[in-house]
């Protein structure tokens, strides 16, 4: 089988996932007008959710909807008791306090697991591959780019199709004006913010299997998912998932070309559409 | 008295340089206060003075570590030279970045820095005939400083070393307190401020912005060289998000308003770190708590918390004047 459609295949995979990582992100800061640098943290703890309740021997299944479970909850009380302080506050101090959060979870992590990596093994029922012809391609990734799908078109649903995507979509287009309308917006905005931090938990359950866990790969997706959100246009459900997709892409077939570029390339891909469409592929200006 | 009170901030940072030797049993930890005091002013320039927050300044700090290691290494350059080189590969990367970073404006310029610092991060990985990959720059060498082949200052044992470092940072507290004071500062600030006012008033906003990015590049890359030479390493480290993340909570802590605030900053974090990291090894959480405090209750750090101590404290002292002055206020 040719290589390169195989890499093209994997890259479609690496970027379900970083879609998954970054649409919560993007939608946050559309509705919210709030970066959230803990983003990367949540990640982490999705990862380590996976790695603990695989350890206590609980189903993946369990796993892959009690990890964002959790941690979307988390992410509300920090909402309805930290953030909601700063919203009116420079966008600096947003950053700040959630850095600060996620330093105090990185910490927590490596208090708690250790600061080596991890290795988790995806489900007994995703092991091994698939074979379709000459097609052979792991399972587990072909599960993860089924998870990614699926998540795009709930999402895409519940924005367009339901009464609370309309006021997520009125909200990113003017807060005020929503607030205006005499809608409880302090409740969307703890709901949204906990489904932002949801979907990236989902990312790091899906991803331990992957990659494994280690307490700095929060970081690491934090950036990636900047990449995707620059990429794509910020605060855009389809921006995010163009970005996501195409970071995956040019990740994966950088990875036969020269591997210890693969990394390297997603920044210089993010250089490049910042040259040539300043607000992203599919941003407004 | 008075013709002193201009240079206050000054006087300020040579007497930190000075006392620091009569207070730290180790030279090295001396060394290293002064030299993340450097990195932190030139944080400052950009957050305090031009209203930038940079998660990249890891990037120029790395990259003058390992070009001072580099250049001592392979070249055996005398050591003002391979310490400016290095401020100017400093400078030189800053306007790269720069010049990518501020075509975009708040939280997307942020988010550009901290990209753009893991980028240089997987190229210092990924260049290992260069950098030296995971294991850095090992067995940089510390020449004495020599001038005309004069040795003027040898730096073999770690209080001399502290004391070249220290006239570097003294140095450059006066040249970033004098940036600070000119008409180029001042615009800073007004750009700081209200960029669309700065804007309309016809400065060009992104040519400042790119020189307060330069000349911080150059400070933070001074900054690596001094301590790669400290160390006598160039680690994968000294490039990580980590210390960019680690000279902007400097930065923040200690104060955005005032350059010596950034002094007081560095000092709080290398000492705690010092002392913290021997009783807890994950003594970042207790700044990661620091920080959210900050944000909430203390934003102008711990410089602005001094400030409103010895405002409350002169208000005592100049006692029932201002006293009678707040009740009629409140009668009003």
């Amino acid at each position: 089988m040719n290589v390169y459609l195989l890499q093209l295949i994997n890259g479609i995979g690496t970027g379900m996932l970083y879609f998954v990582l970054a649409v919560g992100l993007s939608i946050i800061f559309g509705l919210l007008r709030f970066v959230n640098f803990a983003h990367g943290a949540f990640f982490l703890l999705g990862a380590y959710g996976c790695y603990q309740l695989a350890q206590l021997g609980l189903n993946f299944w369990w796993t892959l909807l009690l990890g964002p479970l959790i941690v979307g909850c988390l992410a509300m009380l920090a909402e309805t008791y930290l953030f909601r302080k700063v919203y009116k506050l420079p966008h600096e101090m947003h950053i700040l306090i959630t850095v600060g959060i996620a330093m105090v979870l990185q910490e927590v992590v490596i208090t708690q697991w250790g600061p080596l990596g991890h290795n988790v093994s995806p489900p007994e029922a995703l092991q091994g591959v698939v074979i379709w012809g000459d097609f052979v391609y792991p399972k587990y990734r072909v599960f993860v780019i089924g998870v990614g799908a699926m998540m795009a078109l709930i999402i895409a649903a519940v924005l367009e199709g339901t009464r609370l995507g309309a006021i997520v979509r009125a909200g990113s287009e003017s807060t005020e004006m929503v607030s205006l309308l005499g809608l409880n917006i302090k409740r969307i905005f703890s709901l949204v913010f906990a489904f932002g931090a949801a979907t990236a938990a989902l990312a790091g359950v899906l991803a331990a299997p992957i990659r494994g866990v280690d307490p700095f790969m929060g970081v690491e997706a934090l950036s990636v998912a900047f990449v995707v959100v620059v990429v794509g246009g910020m605060g855009s459900f389809a921006g995010a998932l163009v970005g996501g997709l195409l970071v995956g892409i040019v990740q994966s077939m950088m990875s036969t070309i020269w591997p210890p570029g693969a990394n390297l390339m997603i920044y210089v891909a993010m250089a490049t559409v910042l040259l040539l469409r300043p607000n992203g592929i599919l941003g407004r200006a | 008295m008075k013709y002193l009170t201009p240079h206050r901030f000054t006087l300020l940072a040579i007497m930190v340089a000075l006392v620091l030797p009569l207070t730290l049993k180790s030279g090295s930890l001396a060394t290293e206060l002064l030299i993340f005091a450097m990195a932190a002013l030139a944080c400052n320039l950009l957050l305090g003075y031009t209203g930038l927050m940079s998660f990249g300044q890891g990037i120029f700090y790395g990259l003058g570590s390992y070009s001072a290691g580099w250049l001592l290494l392979h070249f055996n350059l005398p050591l003002l030279l391979a310490v400016f080189s290095a401020m100017g590969v400093g400078a030189l990367a800053a306007a790269v970045v720069g010049w990518f970073s501020i075509r975009q404006r708040g939280v997307y310029f942020v988010m550009l820095t901290l990209a753009f610092s893991q980028m240089f991060y997987f190229l210092a990985y990924s260049l290992k005939d260069v950098t030296g990959g995971d294991n850095g720059l090992l067995d940089i060498p510390r020449p004495d400083l020599e001038i005309f082949g004069q040795v003027v200052l040898p730096t073999s044992s770690p209080w001399q070393y502290y004391s070249f470092v220290a006239i570097l940072f003294v140095a450059v507290f006066i040249a970033m307190q004098r940036v600070s004071d000119s008409v180029f500062g001042r615009t800073l600030l007004a750009i700081r401020d209200n960029e669309a006012r700065a804007a309309a008033v016809g400065y060009n906003v992104k040519a400042f912005k790119l020189m307060a990015f330069v000349l911080s590049g150059a400070v933070t890359g001074l900054a690596g060289a001094l301590h790669a030479i400290l160390a006598g390493i160039s680690p994968l480290s000294n490039i990580e998000y980590h210390i960019s993340e680690s000279i902007l909570l400097m930065t923040v802590i200690g104060g955005t308003g005032n350059l010596f605030a950034s002094v007081i900053g560095a000092a709080a974090y290398v000492l705690a770190a010092d002392w913290l990291s021997e009783i807890w090894p994950r003594w970042m959480m207790l700044f990661g708590f620091l920080l959210i405090a900050v944000t909430l209750y203390m934003q102008q750090g711990i410089w602005g918390l001094l400030e409103k101590l010895y405002k409350s404290f002169r208000q005592s002292d100049s006692g029932m004047e201002a006293k009678s002055l707040t009740a009629g206020k409140d009668q009003v």
